[in-house]
């Protein structure tokens, strides 16, 4: 396949896997709503923006099935904590997670995103963008 | 009732927000749809076509810096007897215009005119339409004294011109001094996502394409005709693209022309850039969001960029207003599409940064120019994003206040330039 080509089978495929995984998430009671949201958010834009670009299908989507397992788990670690913080602070805390939670929860997100692009750029292209004299 | 109102201005601030992002989520999309096919096409352009062209370079008090940008235009490629070089020295207490005289000793096409301190330092659009004055081309270019362009850019950003259509073009800005520190480094990401993907998609589109004020041609009749910049407004390079637009022309931009700039390197040089962008970009806002929209020059889609563009710098305010106002409503009574709204806040708040490209928008940007590390600083553009906030908010109180008691409140802080840049010029 050439490069800068755009992979719509990739594409395709990767719609399909992201729509399963979000699915599931939807379908599960162990997650809270707005963490399923997010994940919803992350799938559809890691697809639609990562799929498309050079790299092999496989990195892909083990990516994208890493980036739902991280989220999974981030915000597992999370609420665990505020339950935690919560049971010695109070309510006050439960007022502090609920305003900040989605702003947490997408650190992650773009932290994530921006680290599978970086593992996507081809390394030749890597070069000073000093192209002074050309 | 105060639900009621919560929640209608709720919905309303975060539609405005879905709006942006699905806006810029189309230009990212276009982008790296485009890639390959637009790589192909912006190599062949109308070299042929070479106009005349007067190149105003304005600097206040720029000695560390505007001799390289003149040893600089003495190595362009397009024909000498085709250009002139106008350096308006805008008062300068330095040496800048010594430094300029004696290039212009050297080359017959450099000129340089003198305004007294007291003339001088009344911003850029006065310096401008002090050198217009003294221009012959047919095209106006416009670069700031701290720039450094390619050799070939003036073949790559006139060659548009040959479309009678084109009022004005635009090249790509890069940062020079990246490496510096961490300031310069997030200027670079925004600067990325605004020209790489955030440009060249508006381009791609026949959207507005916005004039950045410098790497920035425009056609001398037209520009006469408009009655040249407008030195009441702070950022007269916006208002001189809405003023191009709803003339009935268009803007190309040009994204192999590149200029490398120094960018700011400290926060609070930041703060001054940016507030005085802010608070130009909403006199804009003020001045031409009616006429917009009431343009028959202007397509539907125009417009809606227009707008959109028009009053991005009032977005980190009002983002940081919709995550107010959701508190309250959270607690008081959560309607049923709550959830979904409130995680749409994070993702806004990574939209309106610096240029106001979304974080996917700054990568995807990255990515095409290959700029693996750079991609890793993405996550840190959340400061620039707060750091905005108190800008945007004290941009838009002084220019009430200025407006409410009829003062005239610009004031142009000019950004000081050290000269850095000149260790990243490899030779």
């Amino acid at each position: 396949m050439k490069e800068n080509e755009w992979k719509v089978n990739h594409l395709i495929f990767g719609f399909s896997v992201g729509a399963i995984a979000s699915y599931m998430l939807l379908s599960s009671s162990f997650v809270s709503s707005e963490s399923v949201y997010m994940l919803i958010i992350f799938n559809f834009l890691f697809v639609s923006l990562t799929f498309p670009l050079d790299g092999t299908l496989t990195r892909k989507i083990s990516m994208l099935l890493i980036g739902n397992i991280i989220g999974l788990f981030w915000n597992y670690l999370f609420s665990l904590f505020a339950y935690t913080v919560a049971y010695y602070l109070g309510d006050f805390f439960n007022t502090v997670y609920i305003i900040l939670s989605p702003f947490v929860n997408f650190i992650w997100i773009v932290s994530f995103w921006s680290i599978s692009l970086t593992a996507l750029t081809n390394s030749k292209d890597e070069k000073q963008r000093l192209r002074l004299d050309n | 009732m105060i639900t009621e109102i919560l929640e209608t201005l709720f919905l309303i601030l975060t539609a405005l927000m879905i709006a942006y992002l699905t806006r810029h989520y189309i230009f990212t999309l276009t982008v790296l749809k485009n890639h390959q096919k637009h790589e192909k096409a912006t190599t062949v352009g109308n070299a042929a076509y070479q106009p005349t062209v007067s190149i105003l370079i304005p600097a206040l008090n720029e000695e560390k810096v505007i001799g390289r940008i003149l040893q600089r235009m003495t190595e362009l490629t397009y024909p000498k007897d085709k250009m002139e070089i106008i350096v308006i020295d805008d008062g300068s207490t330095d040496d800048t215009g010594k430094i300029a005289e004696q290039c212009s000793k050297a080359h017959s096409y450099i000129k340089v005119i003198h305004r007294s301190e007291k003339e001088g330092g009344r911003g850029k659009a006065s310096t401008l339409n002090a050198g217009l004055k003294h221009a012959k081309g047919e095209i106006i270019l416009c670069f700031d004294a701290d720039y450094y362009p390619q050799r070939d850019i003036l073949e790559k950003l006139t060659k548009e011109f040959a479309d009678p259509k084109v009022g004005a073009v635009q090249g790509r800005v890069t940062v020079l001094n990246e490496p510096q520190n961490i300031v310069t480094r997030l200027v670079t990401l925004e600067r990325i996502g605004g020209y790489r993907v955030d440009q060249q998609a508006r381009d791609s589109l026949g959207l507005i394409t916005q004039l950045g004020g410098t790497v920035a041609g425009l056609r001398r009749d037209l520009l006469e005709s408009l009655g040249r910049w407008d030195e009441s407004i702070l950022a007269e390079d916006t208002d001189i693209t809405f003023r191009v637009y709803l003339a009935g022309y268009k803007i190309r931009y040009v994204n192999e022309a590149e200029c490398y700039e120094e960018a700011v390197e400290s926060w609070r040089a930041y703060w001054k850039q940016r507030y005085r962008w802010a608070k130009g970009h909403m006199q804009c806002a003020f001045k031409h969001s009616l006429k917009v929209l009431k343009s028959s020059n202007l397509r539907f889609r125009e417009k809606v960029d227009g707008l959109l563009l028009l009053n991005v710098y009032f977005m980190p305010i009002l983002a940081l207003l919709s995550w107010i106002i959701s508190v309250p409503l959270f607690f008081l009574k959560p309607p049923p599409w709550f959830g979904i709204f409130w995680v749409s806040i994070p993702i806004s708040i990574y939209s309106f940064v610096g240029n106001f490209a979304p974080f996917f928008e700054v990568g995807i940007g990255a990515y095409l120019d290959g700029r693996t590390r750079a991609q890793w600083l993405i996550p840190l553009l959340i400061f620039t994003f707060l750091y905005n906030i108190p800008i945007c908010t004290k941009a838009l109180i002084d220019l009430l206040i200025s407006k409410i008691f009829r003062r005239n409140g610009n004031h142009w802080a000019k950004t000081v330039h050290s000269g850095n840049g000149n260790s990243y010029i490899m030779s």
